[in-house]
């Protein structure tokens, strides 16, 4: 490393060229057998402790199942709300359904009926009549009308 | 052997023999750059029978597309950062401690400024310190470094300039005060 100063020069030497670190006397020579003793043992290992099948499926089994049981509780309390019933029609069948639910029995009935109200004659009897004419004509608007209807 | 042959022999179906053959040609060079990140020997054993035990299981998968001398360099580095970040969180001694413990080490013959050196390295960032060992100690051109460590080059310099000044001043600061 030639980017190395003056005062790391010696060090790059002392650390680098001399390795200070032993390992213990035939240790790298006998790795590969330690290796490959723990390789064939690993090997080995999977078909002692095969789990059975019942035990490799049932963490799925046991999700399969709380799902369900979720959608059958969703589905229960949505049926018993007719929910999907509604939610389900469509069309003629769909309009009769909204028709006979929320607009017959409700606002179109009162609606007309309340129109019906409003063009019935009231009744008003004959000196509240005279009152009124007494007060919102002139005399001369009275005789003229006397004189259309006699 | 060639990496190309060990390979070629993998694939015909002497995968033990060829297994054996490829750890022949790295274990010695792995180990030391295990060594040099965690120090103690024992743990450095650990790593690289676990190195070795990853590659053995994901040799079949090896398609070819880095050097086997990369690939290899690089499932040591991981298994090694892993344990250091594994002792780290488990709060057992650290790179620190380790360094510390060099001058009792018998595995370890050291003299001060190789253990000033090794002390300074030990306070390194476990990736930093990996760059350093990787380019100071094995003399790693930055573009296979950045192969093993799967990032880029320029990163890498500056990552290699900080190390290299902070273990200087440390080193300095360490053989000033004795």
């Amino acid at each position: 490393m030639k980017e190395f100063d003056e005062h790391f020069e010696p060090l790059t030497e002392a650390g680098r060229a001399d390795n200070p670190f032993r390992m213990p006397e035939g240790y790298i020579d006998s790795f590969e057998d330690r290796l490959m003793q723990r390789i064939a043992q690993e090997e080995a290992a999977p078909s002692e402790r095969r789990r059975p099948i019942w035990s490799v499926l049932k963490p799925a089994l046991t999700l399969a199942a709380m799902f369900a049981l979720i959608f059958g509780m969703g589905y229960g309390v949505l049926s018993l709300t007719h929910t999907l019933d509604r939610g389900a029609s469509t069309g003629a069948e769909g309009y009769a359904t909204v028709e006979e639910q929320f607009i017959k029995p409700s606002s179109l009935i009162n609606y007309y009926q309340m129109e019906g109200q409003a063009e019935e004659p009231e009744e008003i009897d004959e000196e509240t009549l005279v009152d009124y004419l007494a007060s919102s004509l002139s005399f001369a608007d009275l005789a003229d009308i006397y004189a259309q209807l006699y | 052997m060639t990496d190309r042959e060990i390979l070629a022999l993998y694939r015909k179906g002497g995968r033990h023999e060829a297994f054996r053959l490829l750890v022949q040609n790295y274990k010695e060079r792995l180990y030391w750059h295990i060594r040099r990140m965690v120090l103690d020997h024992d743990d450095a054993d650990d790593c690289l029978q676990n190195t070795f035990l990853k590659a053995w299981r994901s040799l079949d998968g090896f398609r070819g597309d880095a050097q086997l001398y990369t690939w290899l360099y690089r499932i040591a580095t991981n298994e090694t950062l892993s344990f250091l970040s594994r002792q780290q969180t488990r709060g057992e001694y650290t790179g620190l401690d380790a360094a510390d413990r060099l001058s009792s080490d018998s595995w370890f013959d050291g003299n001060k400024l190789q253990t000033a050196l090794y002390k300074a390295i030990a306070k390194l960032p476990p990736k930093q310190k990996a760059v350093f060992n990787l380019r100071y100690f094995e003399e790693m051109p930055y573009e296979k470094i950045a192969a093993v460590l799967e990032t880029s080059e320029g990163a890498l310099k500056a990552s290699y300039h900080h190390a290299y000044e902070k273990v200087k001043a440390w080193v300095k600061e360490e053989m000033d005060a004795e």
